[in-house]
C-alpha cells in the first residue's frame, strides 16, 4: 500500500472514531465513562492534527485533555452525591434546549466549513511546524497570547486562593466556626 | 528503522524491548531487595523467579466483583502498557536507532505519560470496590502533583539542544551530560519517575494501607498484566532518564546501544533501591512538597538552563 493511501485510511478511521466516541458521550450512563469517551474523541482529533503535520498541537491536545478529563470526571462525581460515580445515571437533560443548542452549533460549524476558504496545497511532511508555531506565538501574535496567558494565570491564582486551606475562619480542615454575633470591641488607638 | 521494507519491524522491536525491560526490572528489583536485606544474592534464582511468579499468576483464577465496569477494567492494563510503549518509541537506543525519533519526541513522551493517570484511575474506578476507588483517587492527586515538575525538567533538557527530539537532546550532551549541566534535573526527574510508575515511596495508589489499592480486586492474568504494564512505565521513565540526563548512547569503547541499556538498568536499580530503602510517604505530604518545593526548583532549573543556553 502506498503511503498516501495509508494516511487517508488513518484520517478516515480517526475522524469516524472522533465522531462515534463523541456521540457515545451522550449515550453512556456514567459520568466517568462520559468523560473518558470525550477523551477518546480528543485523542482521535489529536491524531488528525498529527496527520496534518501539526504534531506539536496534536500531542499537546492529548497531554492536556488526559488530565483535564480526569479532573472533570472527579469534579462531576463530587458534585453529584454519587461517591463512586458507578451508579448509572442519565447524562442528558433538558432535551428541547439541548437539541436546539446542538442544531445551532452544528449549523454554525457546518456553515463555516462550507464558506471558509481552506488552503489546498499539501504541506511538506518535513515542514518545521513546531518552530513556525513558536515564532508565531512569540512574534506577531505575542500580545494576544500573553494577554490570554496572564488572564488564565490570574484566574488560577484566584482559584487557589479561594480553595486555600487557610481561610477567614481558620484552617479548612480544622472545622470552621461561625463568626461571632457581636463585633469584637475596637482596639483602643494609641 | 524507517525503511519501507522494515516498517513492520518497529512494533515487534518495541514489544521485545519492553518485554525485556519488564523482565530486567523484575530481576533487578529482586537482586536489590536481597542486597538491601544483606542476604546472598542468588543470581540464578533471581533469573527464574519472575517467570515462576508469572506462571503462578497465569494459572490462578480470575477474580470477580459485583457489577464492575468490565470493559474499562480489562482495558486499564492494556492502556497502561500502550502508553509505556508510546513513550518508549520516542527514545533512541543508538544514533538513529529509534522506533519513532519524531521531532517532538519529548512532547510525545509527556503526552503518553499524562495518560498513565487515566489508566490508573480507570483501573481503580472500574472494579466497583471501595479500596481500588480510593487508590484511583489517590493517584489523581499524585499525578497532578508530579506532572508539572516532570514537564518542566523535560523542557529544561530541550533548551541546550534547541530541539524537542530525544536524539538531538542526546547529541547535545556530547561534551557535558545534562546531569552535570543541570544538577537539579535528574533528582527531580527520578522523583517523578517513581511517581509515574507508582513505585517505592510513591506506590500510593496500590499501597498496603489501602489493602493493595487499585489492584486489590485484580487476580490471575489481569494482575500479571497490570504489574507488567506498571514495570513497562518504569522502564520507559528510566530510558528517558538515561537519554535526557545521562548522555544516552554516548560512551567510550562499547557500542551505543549497550551504553543505553546499561544506563537504563542503572536508573532502574536506583529507583528500585529507593523502594527498598525509603519508607512510603504520605500523599498529603507529597502533594505539598511537590507544589511548594519541586515545582519552584524545576522552574529554577528551566530558567538557569535557559540562561546557560542563550
Amino acid at each position: 500500500m502506498s503511503r498516501s493511501l495509508l494516511v487517508d485510511l488513518a484520517f478516515y478511521i480517526l475522524s469516524a472514531g472522533a465522531v462515534v466516541s463523541a456521540w457515545l458521550v451522550f449515550r453512556t450512563d456514567s459520568m466517568v465513562r462520559a468523560a473518558y469517551w470525550l477523551l477518546v474523541s480528543f485523542v482521535a482529533v489529536g491524531g488528525v492534527l498529527v496527520l496534518l503535520s501539526a504534531e506539536f498541537l496534536g500531542l499537546v491536545l492529548v497531554l492536556m485533555m488526559a488530565g483535564e478529563m480526569t479532573i472533570m470526571a472527579v469534579f462531576m462525581v463530587m458534585f453529584m452525591m454519587n461517591p463512586a460515580g458507578l451508579n448509572p445515571m442519565t447524562m442528558v437533560h433538558q432535551h428541547r434546549a439541548a437539541v436546539g443548542a446542538g442544531l445551532v452549533a452544528f449549523a454554525g460549524l457546518a456553515g463555516v466549513g462550507l464558506v471558509a476558504d481552506f488552503p489546498d496545497r499539501a504541506a511538506p511532511s518535513d515542514a518545521p511546524a513546531t518552530a513556525e508555531l513558536g515564532t508565531e506565538l512569540l512574534g506577531d501574535s505575542m500580545l494576544v497570547f500573553e494577554t490570554a496567558g496572564v488572564t488564565l494565570l490570574a484566574t488560577m491564582i484566584g482559584a487557589i486562593a479561594i480553595a486555600s486551606r487557610r481561610g477567614r475562619y481558620g484552617d479548612a480542615d480544622a472545622g470552621s466556626l461561625p463568626p461571632e454575633l457581636e463585633a469584637p470591641a475596637p482596639k483602643a488607638r494609641a | 528503522m524507517s525503511g519501507a521494507a522494515t516498517w513492520w519491524l518497529a512494533p515487534l522491536a518495541l514489544g521485545a524491548a519492553l518485554a525485556g525491560g519488564v523482565y530486567l526490572t523484575a530481576v533487578l528489583d529482586r537482586l536489590v531487595a536481597r542486597a538491601v536485606a544483606g542476604v546472598p544474592l542468588g543470581v540464578p534464582d533471581a533469573l527464574v523467579a519472575p517467570a515462576r511468579g508469572a506462571a503462578l499468576l497465569l494459572l490462578s483464577p480470575p477474580a470477580a466483583t459485583e457489577r464492575p465496569d468490565a470493559q474499562s477494567w480489562a482495558l486499564a492494563p492494556a492502556l497502561l502498557a500502550a502508553v509505556a510503549a508510546a513513550g518508549t518509541a520516542a527514545i533512541p537506543l543508538g544514533p538513529g536507532l529509534a522506533v519513532a525519533d519524531v521531532p517532538d519526541g519529548i512532547v510525545l513522551f509527556g503526552a503518553a505519560m499524562a495518560l498513565v493517570m487515566v489508566a490508573v484511575f480507570l483501573h481503580g474506578w472500574s472494579a466497583n470496590s471501595a479500596m481500588p476507588l480510593l487508590g484511583g483517587y489517590r493517584f489523581v492527586a499524585q499525578a497532578l502533583s508530579y506532572e508539572m515538575p516532570l514537564a518542566l525538567v523535560l523542557i529544561a533538557v530541550a533548551l541546550p539542544a534547541q530541539s524537542l527530539a530525544v536524539g538531538d537532546i542526546v547529541v547535545a550532551q556530547e561534551h557535558i551530560w545534562n546531569v552535570v549541566r543541570q544538577p537539579l534535573g535528574l533528582p527531580i526527574f527520578l522523583v517523578t519517575a517513581a511517581g509515574l510508575g507508582f513505585w517505592g515511596p510513591l506506590a500510593l495508589p496500590d499501597a498496603a494501607d489501602v489493602a493493595g489499592g487499585t489492584s486489590v480486586e485484580a487476580a490471575g492474568s489481569a494482575l500479571l498484566a497490570w504489574r507488567a504494564a506498571r514495570a513497562a512505565v518504569l522502564v520507559a521513565a528510566a530510558a528517558m532518564a538515561a537519554a535526557a540526563f545521562l548522555g544516552g548512547w554516548l560512551g567510550p569503547v562499547l557500542p551505543g546501544p549497550v551504553w543505553m541499556v546499561a544506563k537504563t538498568a542503572a536508573v532502574l536499580v536506583a529507583i528500585s533501591a529507593a523502594g527498598h530503602l525509603l519508607a512510603r510517604v504520605r500523599l498529603e505530604r507529597f502533594v505539598v512538597v511537590a507544589w511548594t518545593v519541586l515545582i519552584p526548583l524545576a522552574l529554577v532549573d528551566v530558567f538557569a538552563s535557559g540562561i546557560l543556553a542563550l
